[in-house]
């Protein structure tokens, strides 16, 4: 008889009712274990936000009081909000603070979701909330973090990312070393670089946000992105790529860019499949590249929700031919080494047109929202979805902790 | 429309990476289409020129029927048309069996098809005298002088934009062997500036008296260029016709339809068009026989903008 698996308390810090926090329910219910206790992002927002006023207006006294309001919660006429609480013995998980408008507000202060810009504030604020999820699971009895909130903290930094990437080796394009702090200096960093095409990326964004694929040489100039320069000079993002021939708007969105920070990267050409430039998002879980899928568009980003499509994974691997996917699938997995701590990454990798050469263009902490997609053959999760596959990571290391 | 993947196929032959397939070596030579091109990305990768002397090093040149060549650095840092079109000239003699040349076959990942700076392509000509087939893209910077050659059957040119006197060249050129020319004129944002006088020479037809196949497409004046084909001499010797890619709108369709008979053509292409349901039931019912190809139905966007299908 197989004994049922009986796993600890799990938590999930995520946005209630959002799909990655639902499929990691029902990923845990499949394995015949109880709901997650789950700790909205909004509230661990409030709360670090609160302390972090309080350390501000407070000065040295106020990180001792951290302490007085982590047991205590809120002493009189301090009005802050409760602290996050996790069950004893729990093992939590981070999730994306997306698809909250009232978690993104506190992230980059209120206005439309679909802004872009704030980043420095958003990773600023996402880092503290993150240390005080780390903090709040410290003090909770036997309770510990599935995954680290240090390295989500460098994935969510594309030039810490990248530069991680790059001392370990692992192929990535090469970047302008920067700061690049305006349209100006941009285009001098890419004259003395000798590059005429690059990738100019937010260094907080994520989904292609802010995203600018620019040429330019001389008085030529096109800038391929999702953003949408109004009349008034903000930026939005939009869901459709859209191209800027004229300097001064390129000028205008890269100026409004920079003061959040920009990681730049010399343009990989990337190969095609079906007519359409395609990379690959690579799940690896516990070390392991166990789910893939290829996305294709005719933009020079893939992302799905700017019209990318899933594309043909057989006919990608029969391209690359054996000894071609096992290096791709050696290159994600040296990207995932770069962040042990965490259970599972989303590797973007690309393919050089015509060399079908890889180079990782991103390392995604949260890169695991594939509904439905079950493991690559071989690749220790067949039959599993990411978060089937993660939480038999779970129970695993679970199991491990609990015969020592 | 954007060109995403590099030629499978030229001149009826599988292409082969040069340097880069071990396996292709062992190729016969004249069983494939070889193709060369310069590093795109890593600088420590062989330029254009050393991957073509190792094609000529390993197998059999005077085998070798059909050549393309891809990249050959970026035309921002001087790297133009002239590099790739002096180095297949200067080793002519080396090539007796070269029948077939695809000059750029460059993605937009690469570099945009009006960013691909050519040049002068008339040695080409001048030096393969047998030349079966010349494919070119890009239309920055290129330039043709009139020419004689009685062996070309097959040249096309896909350009985001082709200068008028490239199509004036091709005009006022002879080729007497000619069965399948086409031109995709672009827009005069990049450079495809020609207009109904610099059409007149093709038109005419009297340096194509073996032309089966015209393509005059992707062009921004469409409308024009079907109000020129609808009176041109040369198309009562043609089999197929494509006015496809451009900004087609119904003037353009009624003059074709008022113009000379159609009907002996096999097929008619006027895909990516801006044509009504009307127009295109009109066009069906005059052209019965014809295989007529109204797909890719385009509909003008804010500002009543339209768009050919290839440009930038």
């Amino acid at each position: 008889m197989t004994p049922v698996p009986v796993g600890p308390p799990v938590a999930v810090v995520g946005t209630p009712g959002d799909r990655r926090v639902t499929l990691f329910a029902a990923a845990l219910r499949r394995h015949g274990l109880p709901e997650p206790h789950v700790v909205a992002w909004r509230d661990v927002l409030a709360w670090s936000e609160a302390l972090a006023g309080r350390e501000v207006l407070g000065g040295h006294e106020a990180v001792a009081g951290r302490d007085v309001l982590a047991r205590s919660d809120a002493p009189d006429g301090w009005d802050v909000p409760p602290a996050p609480r996790f069950p004893e013995g729990a093992i939590v998980r981070v999730e994306s603070p997306g698809e909250d408008a009232a978690a993104d507000a506190l992230l980059r202060g209120p206005g439309d979701p679909s802004r872009v810009g704030g980043g420095a504030t958003w990773h600023a604020r996402f880092v503290r909330a993150l240390e005080s999820v780390r903090d709040a699971v410290a003090r909770t009895p036997g309770a510990r973090l599935a995954g680290d909130v240090g390295e989500i903290a460098v994935m969510f930094d594309k030039r810490l990312c990248h530069a991680r990437l790059a001392a370990a080796g692992v192929p990535v394009p090469p970047a302008l070393p920067g700061p690049v702090r305006g349209y100006t200096a941009l285009r001098a960093a890419m004259r003395e670089a000798g590059w005429a095409r690059v990738f100019v990326k937010p260094a907080h964004g994520s989904s292609a946000s802010g995203v600018v694929a620019l040429q330019a040489h001389g008085p030529r100039i096109k800038a391929t992105t999702s953003v949408e320069l109004e009349s008034a000079g903000r930026l939005h993002n939009s869901l459709r790529v859209r191209s800027y021939e004229h300097e001064t708007d390129v000028a205008a969105i890269v100026d409004a860019l920079a003061p959040d920070g920009l990681h730049v990267e010399r343009w990989f050409p990337k190969a095609s499949v079906g007519g359409r430039v395609f990379d690959l998002r690579v799940v690896v879980t516990g070390g392991r590249p166990t789910h893939a899928v290829v996305r294709t568009s005719h933009a020079p980003m893939t992302n799905l929700h700017l019209g990318g499509r899933r594309g043909d994974l057989a006919m990608v691997r029969a391209t690359l031919g054996e000894s071609g996917w096992a290096r791709a699938m050696d290159v994600c997995a040296a990207a995932a080494a770069c962040f042990p701590r965490s259970p599972a990454v989303g590797v973007d990798l690309m393919l050089e047109a015509g060399r079908w050469d890889p180079a990782v263009a991103e390392v995604n902490a949260f890169g695991d929202l594939l509904p439905g997609l079950t493991g690559l053959p071989g690749g220790g999760a067949e039959g599993l979805d990411t978060y089937e596959a993660q939480v038999e990571l779970l129970l695993g290391s679970a199991r491990t902790a609990g015969r020592r | 429309m954007t060109i995403h993947a590099h030629l499978d196929t030229f001149h009826g032959l599988p292409v082969r990476w040069v340097g880069l397939d071990p396996a292709t070596s062992s190729a016969a030579p004249d069983t494939v289409a070889w193709r060369v091109q310069a590093a795109d990305y890593d600088e420590e990768e062989p330029t254009l020129q050393q991957n073509f002397e190792e094609l000529l090093d390993r197998v059999d040149p005077t085998r070798i029927r059909a050549i393309v060549i891809g990249w050959w650095g970026p035309g921002w840092e001087g790297k133009r048309g002239d590099i790739p079109v002096g180095m297949l000239a200067g080793a002519a003699d080396r090539l007796p069996a070269l029948e077939a040349i695809f000059l750029g076959d460059i993605l937009a990942e690469e570099s945009e098809i009006s960013w691909i700076e050519q040049d002068d392509i008339t040695p080409l000509l001048d030096t393969y005298p047998r030349l079966r087939r010349l494919e070119v893209r890009g239309g920055t910077g290129l330039r043709l002088g009139p020419v004689t050659h009685s062996a070309l059957e097959v040249l096309r040119f896909e350009t985001g934009g082709l200068p008028a006197s490239v199509v004036r060249a091709v005009g006022e050129s002879s080729f007497p062997a000619l069965r399948h020319l086409e031109l995709w004129l672009g827009s005069e944002n990049y450079s495809g500036d020609s207009r109904p006088t610099d059409w007149t020479g093709i038109l005419d037809g009297s340096g194509l008296p073996a032309l089966r196949h015209l393509g005059l497409q992707d062009s921004e004046i469409q409308d024009e260029v079907c109000a020129a084909v609808a009176a041109a001499p040369v198309v009562a010797r043609l089999e197929s016709l494509d006015l496809s890619m451009g900004v087609l709108t119904d003037t353009g369709a009624e003059a074709l339809l008022s113009g000379q008979p159609l009907t002996h053509l096999t097929s008619l292409d006027l895909s990516h068009n801006y044509l009504s349901e009307p127009m295109a039931e009109r066009l069906r019912a005059a052209l019965p026989g014809v295989e007529l190809d109204l797909s890719d139905r385009q509909r003008a966007r804010g500002n009543d903008w339209r768009y050919v299908a290839v440009s930038e």
